[in-house]
């Protein structure tokens, strides 16, 4: 019976089929969703068992297996794709090529599906390879823009090269270890990685490969530029883009976990890459005019997070944080879709879910006791947790991992509450408070959830990768740097939002024109492209 | 043995000779260049022999040429030869198995550009695409088998071409050469298939055309080729795996 779960990567192609010979219109989206729930539920079902019994789910001759990373990973793209699907049902309904969109879609969830379950290196290639065509052709699905076109062949050409350093290390893998077999290629180098170290270069330039062919589909920098020239796609693909495609990188590397456990210095060049790309791309989003490209710098910037992550050994957390932020970018995009498309139809300004939700003011929160008792209720709890954290584990703090889990924790926080509260000069303390409260709150999700994801997905191994990922910075250290970004950026967001800029007094100075230029110029990287690959 | 298989797979730009002095038009230059590496399979297969380095070297120059010629034609017909010419290497490197599934899922995949040639000359007067574009949206049949070809060019899963060039990479020897080749052949399939994918079935419908879609028989000589490409498929997974 739990062997119908390794279907799943099928279903999907079973109904891009069946719409393929459906005339009316209307039945087409009737029959995606129905088999996507079947999906849906197929997959929760995998879930519950590996879950229950502790059993991997092995198939096809052992090409396709449910494990635990399929079992977290396969019923959120499940998730996905059922509210995508019933979303696009009305917003592409008067769009040419209704019944292409919905065989495009439906080939996309498959490849992806087919990623996360491949348990052979040849099938992994084949999902790879298939993904990147099912976006081109779904990036280009407006065939009369110009711009779409041109830019999806940019995007093509960004993952055609991830497709060649892919091939390339998938058959270095297999002259030096000899198997296609993900599952047996794990025992293997695991075993290695406990013999000692290891000096064969060919090892490193696999795992360099893995890691670029990662950095190129996960758009970090500089192979970045695809992901905020493609917004032109449908909104629907825009989520699925960013709540799905770009996680590919993620979701490679956390299957190859035991390989770079042979390779730290693959590690800690996703660590520095990663640095790069969240602090890079996050500028960029703030000094970018079109906001839709602001938005894909906004996912080039987190991409830059879980690379980072990656890169520290926190390979489990990797995971939790590309599927957060895909629910909360696919949100966005989907809830913006919703709203241009009412803006079209009613004479009103339309209303936000998410505004009406948390920015409205509500008279009950309104009071400045709330806010105190939140910050009770967790500021108590931090100050316990980090004291419980010292004195029964002081290695945490030892580990470079410890770092970024704050200051993650951190900006997500901030952002969070600057997404949905209001903020204004005359109630800085109820804002202080919040933000400490959404930092302790993240914080402690990412503690909690991310241990217990790292136990179930790799059990007593993970402390494996963060010893082999670990830059040995002190344990003091991590908590003075951590301290310093803390206050640094409370001391920006004080200033932004706290103290009034008189507009149009201040001029800035050369340097910082100079600055804002090339940041609003995205650091000339586009135009370094298209004035010296002009291939499309 | 090795000047003769050169010469039947492509791997020198006879064709020309043949465009120069119009001894052979377009269409019978691909009928010619398709008949003799159809030999050239049948020989290696009888003879089992493999063509040795310096050779598959020269296949790659005479390759990079017909690459810069499939980037300036517009003509299908002329396209279809020199993307044959242009995966020469590959048919000269790989082992003589692969090679033979190689070189048949390219001839089936040109064969379908050939005739999409031919039904863009008999409803626009030539096998020139140049102004005949956004075909996806106004004639969906030839768009779509039009994408698959192209697909399938572009070296794509779930095409054969895909399947059995990697299949052809992972049995030959990894050498200097062979990743020159590879890289070569690889993007040099991909630029030429998008930028003939974005200048047919994708673009604007133009105005001054009138679009007429691939006609019932037609449709099924193209699905004809098409269900032979993935049974092609299917043998080429069932070689890699």
């Amino acid at each position: 019976m739990e062997k119908l779960v390794l279907f799943i990567p099928f279903i999907p192609i079973v109904i891009a089929i069946l719409i393929g010979f459906l005339n009316k219109k209307e039945h087409m989206p009737k029959v995606a969703i129905f088999f996507s729930s079947l999906v849906a539920l197929l997959a929760l079902y995998g879930t519950y068992h590996v879950m229950s019994t502790d059993e991997v789910i092995y198939g096809f001759d052992g090409l396709l297996v449910y494990n635990e990373l399929s079992a977290i990973l396969v019923p959120y793209v499940a998730i996905l794709g059922l509210v995508i699907r019933k979303y696009s049902t009305k917003y592409m309904w008067d769009e040419p090529g209704y019944k292409r969109f919905f065989v495009l879609l439906n080939f996309i969830f498959s490849a992806i599906y087919l990623l996360v379950m491949s348990n052979n290196l040849i099938i992994l290639t084949i999902a790879w390879q298939l993904m990147s065509i099912s976006l081109y052709l779904l990036i280009t699905f407006n065939v009369e823009s110009k711009s779409a076109i041109k830019n999806g062949g940019w995007t093509m050409l960004v993952h055609k090269l991830a497709d060649l350093f892919f091939i390339i290390a998938v058959i270095l893998t297999y002259k030096v270890f000899g198997s296609f077999d993900l599952a047996h290629l794990g025992e293997k180098w695991l075993a290695m990685s406990q013999s000692g170290p290891i000096d064969d270069p060919l090892i490193y330039v696999t795992g360099f490969l893995f890691l670029f062919a990662a950095m190129m589909k996960s758009a970090i920098i500089p192979f970045h530029l695809w992901l905020p020239y493609t917004s032109e796609a449908p909104t629907p693909v825009s989520a699925l883009m960013h709540a799905g495609v770009v996680n590919v990188g993620g979701i490679l590397l956390n299957k190859m976990a035991f390989l770079l456990l042979l390779t730290p210095a693959v590690l800690n060049v996703a660590f520095v890459m990663g640095l790069i790309t969240a602090i890079f791309a996050s500028i960029l989003m703030l000094a970018v005019s079109d906001i839709k490209r602001s938005l894909g710098y906004s996912t080039v910037g987190q991409m830059g997070y879980m690379i980072m992550e990656v890169g520290l050994g926190a390979f489990s957390l990797a995971i939790y944080h590309l599927m957060v932020h895909g629910i909360f970018k696919a949100s966005l995009f989907l809830e913006s879709g919703s709203l241009i498309n009412s803006a079209r139809k009613e004479p009103n300004v339309p209303k936000r879910l998410s505004h009406e939700l948390f920015w409205e003011e509500k008279p009950q929160y309104n009071s400045m006791n709330m806010f105190r008792m939140v910050a009770l209720f967790t500021v108590v709890p931090v100050v316990v947790f980090i004291g419980v954290k010292f004195a029964l584990g002081e290695d945490f703090f030892h580990l470079n991992a410890a770092l970024l889990i704050l200051a993650f924790a951190w900006l997500t926080g901030t952002q969070l509450f600057l997404s949905f509260f209001e903020v204004t000069k005359a109630n800085s303390p109820k804002v202080i408070l919040t933000v400490i409260s959404s930092f302790i709150i993240v914080l402690f999700t990412y503690e909690f959830v991310g241990l217990a994801l790292e136990h179930f997905l790799y059990g007593e191994h993970g402390a494996l990768l963060y010893k082999v990922a670990t830059l040995h910075v002190s344990g003091t250290m991590t908590l003075l740097m951590l301290i310093a970004i803390m206050f640094i950026g409370w001391y920006f967001t004080y200033k932004q939002h706290f103290v009034g800029i008189p507009i149009g007094e201040h001029k800035p100075n050369k340097v910082q024109w100079r600055i804002y230029k090339i940041l609003a110029k995205e650091g000339y990287l586009s135009d370094l492209y298209i004035k010296y690959f002009k291939v499309f | 043995m090795d000047f003769i298989l050169l010469f039947l797979f492509a791997g020198v730009p006879y064709y020309l000779l043949f465009e120069k002095t119009n001894i052979l038009g377009k269409e019978k230059i691909f009928y010619f260049s398709t008949l003799l590496v159809v030999t050239g399979i049948i020989v290696s297969n009888i003879t089992m022999e493999t063509v040795s380095m310096p050779f598959v070297m020269v296949a790659l120059l005479a390759s990079l040429f017909s690459l810069y010629k499939a980037n300036k034609t517009r003509n299908l017909y002329k396209l279809a030869y020199y993307i044959l010419f242009f995966n020469a290497p590959m048919l000269l490197m790989f082992g003589v198995k692969e090679s033979t599934l190689y070189g048949i899922s390219l001839l089936l995949t040109l064969g379908g550009i050939f005739l999409m040639g031919k039904y863009y000359e008999r409803n626009y007067g030539s096998a020139n695409y140049k102004s005949v574009t956004g075909i996806t949206l106004v004639t969906p049949y030839a768009g779509l088998m039009l994408t698959i070809y192209l697909t399938a060019l572009a070296l794509y899963p779930p095409f054969p071409n895909s399947l059995m060039f990697l299949n052809g990479i992972l049995s030959s020897e990894i050498n200097a050469l062979w990743y020159i080749t590879v890289v070569v052949i690889f993007f040099g399939n991909f630029l030429i298939a998008v930028r003939v994918m974005a200048k047919t079935v994708f673009g604007k419908p133009n105005d001054n055309v009138h679009y007429i879609d691939l006609e019932p028989k037609q449709r099924w000589l193209h699905l004809t080729i098409f269900i032979l490409l993935l049974v092609l498929s299917i043998v080429g997974l069932q070689e890699l795996l």
